[in-house]
């Protein structure tokens, strides 16, 4: 999928561990593990906007559209 | 789920085991006196429920095996058709039903419908065009009395196959959703 989702780079960023962010945005490890990993079809505008309260980012830090990476 | 809905599916589960025994039994019969047919063709005088094909055995032995492999085929494919019922009603879980096995399952339950319903309408028409040639097969009409309904059933069950189908897309698709 050309959308990149890059959680793990601001993750980093913020110096922030998935445990840690599970519990800010009341989402469990395996759906966060699911959109880390680029496995999710569809995120819910809820679920960015608590991530990017989370983490004091914009939705744009997370989400990055790449042509070069096609649909399998 | 509610306790009604549990009830019904338990009581389906049951229903389709107590059809699936006795198409199992008929099937079986069928079977045993298809093979005794074979080495003591005087069994053909009372075959599975009375069943008489003496006389067509007389008239011309590959015509008997021929329109007793059709019966025989149904019979049989009778019995599978409830085995996958059964076996859809005990992994059904009404709480989320859309998986691939049970869309893949009642998918193939529509194939088998067909199929019965196919061979069903094939035999009787040969049963009907042979009693131009003075063959009795007015006994053999109970085993393919219902073959537009099975075609119809059939196309009920695929065209629930197909929204099945469409129903796990979007159950992945929305188990991916965070």
């Amino acid at each position: 999928m050309p959308i990149v989702v890059n959680l793990d780079v601001m993750m980093a960023r913020r110096k922030m561990s998935l445990n840690e962010l599970s519990e800010r945005v009341d989402l469990t490890l395996s759906n966060l593990s699911i959109l880390k990993t680029g496995k999710a079809k569809a995120i819910r505008f809820s679920t960015l906007e608590s991530i990017c309260k989370a983490l004091d980012c914009q939705p744009g830090d997370i989400l990055e559209y790449d042509k070069e990476k096609t649909n399998p | 789920m509610s306790n009604s809905n549990n009830f019904v599916f338990k009581g389906l589960q049951v229903v389709a085991w107590i059809i699936f025994v006795g198409l199992c039994i008929e099937a079986g019969a069928l079977i045993v006196n298809f093979i005794f047919s074979f080495f003591n063709p005087q069994v053909l005088h009372n075959l599975y429920q009375k069943l008489d094909l003496s006389e067509m055995y007389t008239h011309n032995k590959w015509i008997f095996f021929g329109m007793y492999s059709f019966i025989l085929f149904i019979a049989i494919m009778k019995a599978h058709l409830f085995y996958m019922v059964i076996r859809l009603l005990s992994k059904f879980d009404p709480s989320k039903p859309f998986n691939s096995f049970v869309s893949d399952q009642i998918t193939q339950i529509s194939y088998v419908t067909f199929s019965i319903g196919i061979i069903s309408y094939i035999g009787r028409q040969i049963a009907k065009s042979l009693e131009h040639y003075g063959y009795a097969t007015d006994n053999l009409n109970p085993f393919w009395t219902d073959s537009q309904a099975f075609v119809l059933m059939a196309a009920v069950i695929y065209a629930i196959a197909a929204i099945f189908k469409k129903g796990v897309e979007i159950q992945n698709e929305n188990d991916l959703t965070v």
